[in-house]
């Protein structure tokens, strides 16, 4: 129990910081990216005793991360959708003045942009964009082969490039 | 397009965040007696109202002559036995 404790805290001095900035790529507020934090965390220690190693540490890690923001993206989009407001709008009214945010007007425009695509197109953009993850990597995350990995991403890609051009 | 995630995070933070995370194992491994507690304390209060309407109604309603003979010739309790019974009462 003791050497479980000890490689948990490992864990947390080593990949806690990446983790929180590969989950707020996903979700965009850091209130929302630190509750993350810990329900993964949480999850983690559970699930270490029947991690043997399979997969590497790096792939586990963020394998639970990100099924665990996928989930709350959902569930916000059900939240939206029960209270009859789109979850684009909540989004923009959430970032705009979000004290956290460092961008100027065109990363502004970005990040709305990125609200607006669909959760796996936003996945596999903020991994390739944000943190430059290679197609091997993503699809060993998320379980998706590398072609449709390069086909959502190429779509994405596009779709922000049209936003951009034109926000309005 | 700048390849730099534009947000921050409040001063400290990942310090804080760190040592917050450091205590799910020991909050998590904490035995939880509440919900184990919660089901006696629930099964409990069940026996005994249960056992409070049983009394009640069984004491509220005495059993008639007429019953106590039907079960008595439905439990097939013979003569004897009601004589030896009323003997040794």
């Amino acid at each position: 129990m003791q050497e479980q404790e000890k490689y948990f805290n490992e864990l947390v001095q080593k990949y806690s910081e990446p983790l929180y900035w590969h989950v707020r790529s996903l979700v965009g507020g850091h209130e929302d990216t630190d509750d993350l934090l810990q329900e993964i965390f949480v999850k983690v220690w559970k699930a270490l005793p029947g991690f043997r190693g399979d997969s590497d540490v790096f792939t586990w890690l963020w394998r639970i991360a990100t099924n665990e923001a996928l989930s709350h993206l959902r569930k916000a989009r059900v939240r939206a959708a029960l209270s009859f407001s789109s979850l684009e709008g909540q989004a923009e009214r959430i970032s705009d003045p979000d004290p956290y945010f460092d961008g100027d007007a065109a990363l502004r425009n970005l990040r709305k942009a990125l609200l607006k695509l669909p959760d796996k197109q936003r996945l596999v953009f903020a991994m390739r964009y944000w943190q430059d993850l290679s197609y091997e990597r993503i699809s060993e995350i998320t379980g998706t082969s590398v072609g449709a990995l390069k086909a959502s991403y190429h779509i994405a890609y596009e779709k922000v490039k049209q936003f951009l051009t034109n926000p309005d | 397009m700048k390849k730099e995630l534009p947000y921050s995070t409040p001063s400290g933070y990942f310090d804080s965040l760190k040592s917050r995370l450091s205590t799910i194992p020991e909050s998590k491994s904490r035995f939880n007696f509440v919900p184990y507690f919660a089901l006696a304390v629930s099964f409990a209060l069940l026996v005994m109202l249960g056992n409070f309407i049983l009394t009640k109604s069984l004491a509220s309603q005495p059993a008639s002559d007429e019953e106590i003979i039907e079960y008595l010739i439905d439990s097939g309790t013979t003569l004897a036995q009601l004589e030896d019974a009323s003997y040794n009462y």
